[in-house]
Parts: structure tokens; sequence; C-alpha cells
């Protein structure tokens, strides 16, 4: 085991540590407003987890994936405004609307790649924004539908919903650790080797018997359920679900924290995702156009760190490893996986 | 019924020819630089918000279709030489730079020139009578503006030197600088021609449109549209299917609401992505 492996298992049991004391050091040390902020990270983490399944590990930069956002959000807001479902029904009701969805537009979608796969994917998710805003009685267009949310277990007298911040925080945290954890399992199995394979070279892959548009497909499909739990996860939060959620400047923020964070690794949306909300919250505040340095921020990772927050620590942190005990750490510096840019 | 048609179609090809002239600037920095770039509806707008300083500045609206490419033009050169040239291959981290600049623009917008949209009388006003139709004059004139322009593009393209020189590094890039063309230039050129393309739009729309610092957001979609459907590289395509595109919009307005033209038109496109790739109409496919 390198030196460095080492260090991040500890950085990530502290982290670990940290997420489960949330509820009480959180309002202990700053004020109890931050525990939503992080609950909110946590969401948008797994919505940037998304983006980074297509492009970090298969290579497809998708600029829409806010459509899936979007049904996640307005399955569960239709499924307990207007069918009256409980709190499990309309979670797996946006859930299921985000994958199909995904089915159905990856079926045409992941014909193409690069340019025309990021393009093709922006206008079907332009298409049902548009949709949305039109069909008003049915969702609320760019206001939105409210609605009050069920409980999401009740035992004869006792309910636990989230009007409870820390149940609340727990839930979200809980699912989030639960898709994240699918997903290391996905990569880490023989398909996440096919995933790869096809990112690194698709024509390669094909030629040694790998099925690329079906495997494309199943990608783009799991992607959709990542952004459609993070969508219905949302709902549940705001109590509300709206169509200003599925614009391309959505999908554009996931792109950003990714790749920024650092695309291709596990972590990366999680760090590109904290940064850019802990700004945002704590600037905007006093700053009306945070905007600005997100916009700034974005440019000088993107030009100082082409691999992501995380890929500058992992070769900083390789680089004073190596420096330690010399070869043997060196003869294991992970292959960094370069990403495709190539046509 | 016919009127509001005619009138509505006339609109559209209006739109059409100044979307011809800014999808050619994304036509172009896309094919040359191999960059999306998502700011380009921002450079439409900072376009449209130099008319309403210039205008401001010297109470002369005609100083703007002067000044406003102009400082386009440096302002593209700047961002080439500070953002564009750092990343310069690797088209995924474009996007992430160009999403960056397209925040930081409206961002100073907002912070100079404010939040509230605003309108600029047209510097000709008056209507003509047109197939039985009053129609404005200055968008008679915006239209004509924006065909001789796009005609001096074309004519750069085709008779100067940088034109040459811009085609030959599109069309293969290693070779074009083993006989000595100088490819960085060409590329900070492309972008400060992309941007004064973009920006010199927003001066001829600024009287047509408001002056707001979201106003490049739902054009950007337009633009790629047009790209797409004109064909990766095919310029004239791009232009024609600008023109197309506006018009068919303005007729479907007629009969739809705005949405419902916007919805067919992304179906439209979907429609060519899929089954021809490489652009609605024949010629050079890059």
């Amino acid at each position: 085991m390198s030196g460095r492996i080492i260090i991040e298992r500890c950085v990530l049991l502290a982290f670990a540590a940290f997420m489960l004391t949330v509820p009480w050091s959180v309002p202990a040390l700053v004020n109890t407003f931050w525990v939503s902020v992080i609950a909110e990270i946590l969401i948008w983490s797994l919505f940037a987890a998304s983006v980074n399944l297509l492009f970090g590990y298969v290579g497809l930069l998708s600029f829409g994936q806010a459509l899936f956002f979007g049904f996640g959000m307005y399955g569960v807001g239709i499924g307990i405004d207007q069918l009256h479902l409980s709190f499990w029904p309309a979670f797996g009701l946006g859930i299921f609307a985000a994958m199909l969805m995904a089915l159905v537009s990856g079926i045409f979608a992941v014909r193409l790649t690069w340019h025309y796969f990021a393009i093709i994917t922006v206008v079907f998710s332009l298409i049902f924004y548009f949709l949305a805003v039109t069909m008003k009685p049915l969702t609320g267009g760019d206001d939105g539908i409210n609605f009050t949310l069920p409980p999401t277990f009740s035992f004869g007298g006792t309910q636990w919903s989230f009007t409870n911040a820390t149940f609340q925080y727990f839930f979200i945290l809980a699912t989030v650790t639960l898709c994240f954890y699918l997903m290391h399992l996905v990569i880490r199995s023989p398909l996440g080797k096919a995933f790869l394979a096809i990112r690194d070279n698709d024509v390669r892959a094909s030629l040694i018997g790998l099925n690329v548009y079906l495997l494309r497909l199943t990608a783009f499909v799991m992607a959709g359920f990542l952004a459609g739990v993070a969508g219905a996860l949302f709902a549940f939060f705001g109590r509300y679900a709206s169509a200003s959620y599925m614009f391309y400047h959505v999908s554009g923020e996931a792109v950003v924290w990714a790749i920024v964070g650092g695309a291709g690794t596990l972590f990366g949306p999680i760090v590109g995702t904290s940064l850019f909300i802990i700004i945002r919250e704590l600037v905007s505040t006093h700053w009306e156009h945070h905007s600005l340095i997100v916009g700034v921020m974005a440019i000088v990772v993107v030009i100082l760190a082409p691999k992501g927050l995380v890929g500058l620590w992992r070769d900083g942190l390789d680089r004073l490893v190596t420096r330690d005990d010399s070869k043997a750490a060196a003869a294991k510096l992970p292959a960094d996986s370069k990403l495709r840019t190539d046509p | 019924m016919m009127d509001t048609l005619l009138l509505l179609a006339m609109n559209g090809l209006v739109w059409g020819l100044i979307i011809a002239l800014i999808a050619l600037g994304l036509s172009i920095i896309f094919g040359l630089l191999d960059i999306i770039n998502i700011a380009h509806g921002d450079f439409f707008m900072v376009g449209t918000v130099l008319a309403w300083a210039s205008l401001e500045a010297t109470g002369n609206f005609w100083i703007g279709f002067i000044m406003v490419p102009l400082i386009c033009l440096v302002l593209g050169a700047l961002i080439q030489v500070t953002v564009i040239q750092p990343i310069r291959g690797v088209a995924a981290l474009s996007i992430v730079a160009t999403f960056g600049l397209s925040l930081i623009l409206q961002e100073v917008v907002r912070m100079t020139f404010g939040a509230t949209p605003r309108r600029i009388l047209p510097p000709i006003s008056g209507t003509v009578p047109l197939f039985g139709i009053e129609y404005e004059v200055y968008r008679l004139f915006a239209a004509a503006l924006s065909l001789a322009a796009l005609v001096a593009f074309f004519l750069f393209l085709q008779h100067t030197k940088l034109g040459i020189w811009m085609r030959a590094v599109r069309h293969d890039r290693d070779t074009a600088i083993a006989m000595g063309v100088p490819a960085q230039r060409v590329y900070v050129v492309t972008f400060a021609v992309g941007f004064a393309l973009a920006g010199f739009g927003g001066v001829v729309a600024a009287p047509i449109t408001t002056v707001d610092f979201r106003g490049g957001v739902d054009l950007l979609p337009v633009c790629f549209i047009a790209v797409i459907i004109g064909g990766l590289g095919n310029l004239p395509g791009t232009a024609a299917a600008a023109i197309l595109l506006s018009l068919l919009e303005g007729i479907i307005q007629s009969v739809a609401n705005p949405t419902v033209a916007r919805i067919s038109s992304l179906v439209l496109m979907s429609a060519v992505l899929l089954l021809r790739p490489q652009g609605l109409f024949k010629g050079h496919v890059r």
C-alpha cells in the first residue's frame, strides 16, 4: 500500500466522521443554517457525480443531465401534488421517470459521440424544458409546484418526516452515500473496466468484443438514475419542483463542478460541488455578484489544474510520498487516468 | 391573417440574417479552435450593451456600428490569449472555461449596466409600405447591414491572406504550420473575429430587441442549432440554416406560440443530428 493511499484513507475517515456529526457539530461551530447547506451540497454532489460517471468513466460529455434531475423532481412533485402518493411511491416514481427518460433519450443520444453527443443532450433537455414551461397546469412552469411532504416512515403513532431537520439530513446523507457506494461498486466491477476501455479507445473496445453502444446506453441510464435520485431528493428538500431546474445552465454547473473537482475520480464531484456552493453561500450574503467569483474560479482551476482539484492533490501527494520512500512508491505510481480529448 | 404571417415571416428573415452573423462567429471558433463556446451568446449581449454605452456616451448611434466591433475584436484577442490559449487542445476544459467566461461577462454587465432591461430607439424611425404591410425601416436597414457584413466576411475569408490562413489551419493544421502559417496568430484572430461578428450582430439587433444582461442565454441554443443544421465547418450552410430556421420560426409563430416554434426547431435539429450529422446541406465536411 503506497503512502498516498494511507493518507487518503485517513482523510476519508475524518471526512466520514465529520459527516456523521454534522447536525451537532456544525450548529455548535457556526449555525444551523449550514446544516442545510451541507445537505444541499450532498444532493448537488450526487448530480455532479452523474456527469462524472458519463464523462470521467465513459468519455461522454453530457450537457443535459438537468433533464433527468428535472424528471426526478417532477416525478416526486406531481406524484405527491396531483396523484396524492405517499413518500416512498413518489420517490420511486421520480427515479423511475428519470431512468425511463434516460433510456428513451439514450437510445438516440449514445449513437453520437463527443461534440455531437454534448449538443444532442442539450437539445433534448431544452425540448423538455420548453415543454415543461408550456404545460403550466401540470408542471407550474417556471413558478413550479409547491407541496407538503408526507411522512417518510410512520409506525403507528410515531412518524419520521423531513420536518425534523436532523432526520432530513441523515436521510439525504444515507441516500447519497448509498448511491456513491453503488457507483464505486460499478466502477470496480468488470462493467466499470469496460466503461474505461470505451473511454480510452472506443474502436479498440469494440474490437475486443465489447458492445460499445449497449455499454454506453447502460452508463447513460445509470447516470440518469443518479441524477434522478438527486432531483427527487432536492424536491423533498425544497418541497417544490420547478421547470427552471431543467434549463441548460443547471447541467452546465454540474459539468463545471465535476471537472473542477476532478473528472474520473469518485470524490472529484464532491470536492468541486462543495467548493462552489460554500463560496456561493459565503459570498452571496455580502455581495450580490458572487457569480463573478465562480466564473473566475472555474477558469483559474481549469488553467492551473487541468486534472481537477483531486488530480492536483494526488499529484502533489505522490510527489511528497515519492520523496520519502523513493522507488517503492514510484513503481506504484498510478497511471493517472488521462481523459480522452481528441475527437 | 395574411398580414400577420407576412409580418412575422419578415421579422424572422431579419432576425435570421442577424443570427447568421452570430452563428458564423460560433462556427469559426468551433471549427478552428475546437471549442464549444458557451459564452458566445454573451458575446452578442456584450455587443448590445456596448451599443447602448456608445449611444449614451456620444449621443449618436451610428458611431456604435464602427466602435463596437472594434472593441469586441480587442476583447476577443485578449480573452483568447488569457483564457483560451492556456487550455488549447482540451475541448472539455474549454467548455468549463467558456462557461466561467459567460458568468463573468454577465456579472460584469450586471454590475456596470444594471439588471434592468432597456430599450434603444432605432436611429431610423418610420415605416415603409411593403407587400401591403407597413414595415419598419430600421429592420430593413438591419437586414441589409447584416447581409453586407456576411458578404464582407466571406470575401475576407476567400481573398485576404488572413482569411486564407484561417481556412488553411482549419483544413490541416500541421501542414499549414509546416508551410509557415503562424497558427498561434491565426487562433487569436479567429477568436477575435468570432467575438466581433457576435458583437456586430449585437449592435445591429440592439434597437429591435431589449438590452439585457441575460440577452445571450436564449440566443445560444439558436446559434448552435444553426451551426449543426448547416453542418459543422460548413460556413455558407450555417448562414443558410440560420436564415431558414428564423423564417420558419416566424411562420410557425403566426399559428402557434413562440415556445412551440422553438420546440419544433429543436426537434428538427435532433432529427438532423441523428440522420444527417454532416448537416442538411451537402458540402465540405470537416
